[in-house]
């Protein structure tokens, strides 16, 4: 177990307080295109993962690398697509914490 | 609303193929036309189904282009892009316009043309139905999609790799007698479960090939289609629907809902359930996604699939024949050409005429999805006897 993970980056409908992982351009729920930022306690699940042995061309060379999808926060959680830090074994329900956000791409590694 | 029919089917082999993209459209088009008797000034409109000839040929304007090379001027034209489901579209589009009286007779196509393409500049059009932003900017790709799914499914329902392999096993099966398939070559369970990891838990024998082709039919309205055939297919349903575009969009990646409800619209619209379809040509893009499939159209309870498969239910002599021609894991997938593929193979069999023939195929089913599980289109067609 490592120290606590950093917030994770989410933001929350200013309208209507829909919580969002990925950014959105305007709200699902309520059409507001109004955003604030709503960090979110960085501890996490594995809803599905697999390993990327052939990439496509924009990741050539990086394989074998997995992506995951990830239940990141709380109480509240965001469901979102990242990549996890090399680690084969993890596999559904299992913990993950919140590393970084890099060009874009959420990453976690085994908590 | 009119009653729309299936009059003329026309198709290439799918596969390697020599031919320009023009050329395989315009062949199945020359085909479908060829296979019944309407001529050319009864035509009012063709639509195409294509995904990447834009990017991998250079080639758009595809529509009017195969048009004016089979001798169509003069009528309006448009190209459908779906990624995987483009030519389902261009069938939906056809349909409506007969249905609701704009047109009588339409010709509807897809083509596509994949394998001549570098590696890198095939893997990037391809990636383009992913969404950029988000699963794309992770390096998820197709097969990683259908492996994100195959995990959950098998950690939720407990389905064994041996089971999902049996998909594999009885489509390369039933493509061996298929002569437009791209694998002729039967294989075992252990052959697909020894292949090499693609994106685990899928390998290389859970996923379809790429290839060229193009197939093409011919709808008209019931009121004239006996004029052009003596075996008009009735469309008895139609479904067209979307779902989500990324991966973390699902709260459940298990059920695809572009399907589900694609499937609804398509049974209420021909009044049906699930337990009347006789045949069915469904996407299976992977062994996963056969699966999968199979369930969101409602032939099998949630996380029953997979052993229905083990278990010889689909095969071509079980309770629900499931890809008879061998589907896209042995027909192989030129993207946009699927959709119309499959709707060519279910006409075969309601015609009494497919090499891997289901007995007394009455009501056939043929689904198309696109992207990741972004959109489907679900199309119920009938024997010539229920017209
Ligand atoms: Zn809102």
């Amino acid at each position: 177990m490592s120290e606590s993970p950093p917030r994770f980056p989410a933001t929350r409908c200013a309208d209507c307080g829909h919580l969002y992982g990925h950014e959105a351009y305007i709200c699902r729920e309520c059409g507001s295109e109004t955003f604030a930022e709503a960090p979110l306690d960085g501890t996490g699940t594995v809803y599905a993962r697999t390993t990327i042995r052939v990439p496509g061309s924009d990741q050539q060379g990086e394989e074998p690398f997995e992506v995951a999808v990830v239940d990141v926060g709380g109480e509240e959680t965001v469901r979102v697509t990242a990549r996890l830090e090399e680690n084969p074994e993890l596999g559904p329900d299992d913990p993950v914490e919140f590393v970084d956000r890099r060009d874009g791409v959420f990453y976690f590694r085994a908590a | 609303m009119n009653d729309v029919c299936v009059v003329g089917t026309g198709t290439t082999e799918f596969g390697v193929r020599e031919e320009g993209i023009v050329e395989l459209g315009v062949t199945a088009v020359g085909r479908a036309l060829r296979s019944c008797d309407v001529d050319r000034e009864d035509v009012d409109a063709l639509y195409l189904g294509n995904f990447v000839a834009g990017m991998l040929e250079g080639q758009e304007t595809l529509a009017p282009l195969v048009a004016d090379s089979v001798g169509l001027v003069g009528v309006p034209t448009m190209k459908t892009e779906g990624a995987c489901a483009s030519s389902g579209i261009a069938f939906r589009q056809a349909y409506q316009a007969i249905r609701t009286g704009i047109h009588d007779v339409v010709v509807v196509t897809g083509v596509e043309r994949m394998t001549s393409a570098e590696t890198s500049e095939f893997t990037r059009a391809l990636g383009s139905a992913a969404d950029h932003g988000t699963d794309g900017a992770t390096g998820l790709t197709f097969p990683g999609f259908y492996g994100l799914v195959l995990d959950r499914y098998m950690h939720e329902y407990g389905a064994t790799r041996e089971q999902v392999a049996a998909v594999s096993v009885k489509n390369r099966r039933n493509g061996a007698s298929n002569p437009r398939a791209r694998f002729r070559s039967p294989v075992t369970v252990e052959d697909v479960v020894d292949s090499r990891l693609v994106a685990d838990p899928l390998r290389l024998y859970d996923c379809c090939p790429a290839a060229d082709g193009a197939a093409a039919v011919v709808l008209a309205s019931a009121d004239v289609a006996d004029s052009y055939t003596d075996a008009p297919i009735p469309v008895l349903g139609s479904g067209h629907a979307t779902g989500r575009s990324a991966a973390y969009r699902y709260d459940d990646l298990t059920t695809l809902e572009a399907t589900t409800l694609a499937a609804e619209e398509a049974y209420d619209e021909a009044n049906i359930s699930p337990s009347d379809v006789d045949v069915v040509e469904l996407h299976d893009c992977f062994s996963a996604a056969e699966i999968g499939d199979s369930e969101d159209l409602g032939f099998f309870e949630k996380g029953e699939g997979a052993a229905a498969v083990a278990e010889g239910r689909t095969a071509v002599d079980g309770e629900l024949p499931i890809n008879p021609s061998g589907g896209l894991l042995a027909k192989g997938h030129p993207v946009g050409a699927t959709g119309i593929g499959q709707i060519y193979e279910v006409c075969l069999q309601l015609l009494g005429e497919h090499e891997n023939q289901v007995d007394g195929a009455e009501v056939g089913l043929a689904h198309n999805l696109g992207g990741s599980g972004a959109v489907s289109t679900v199309t119920v067609l009938g024997g010539p006897s229920r017209v």
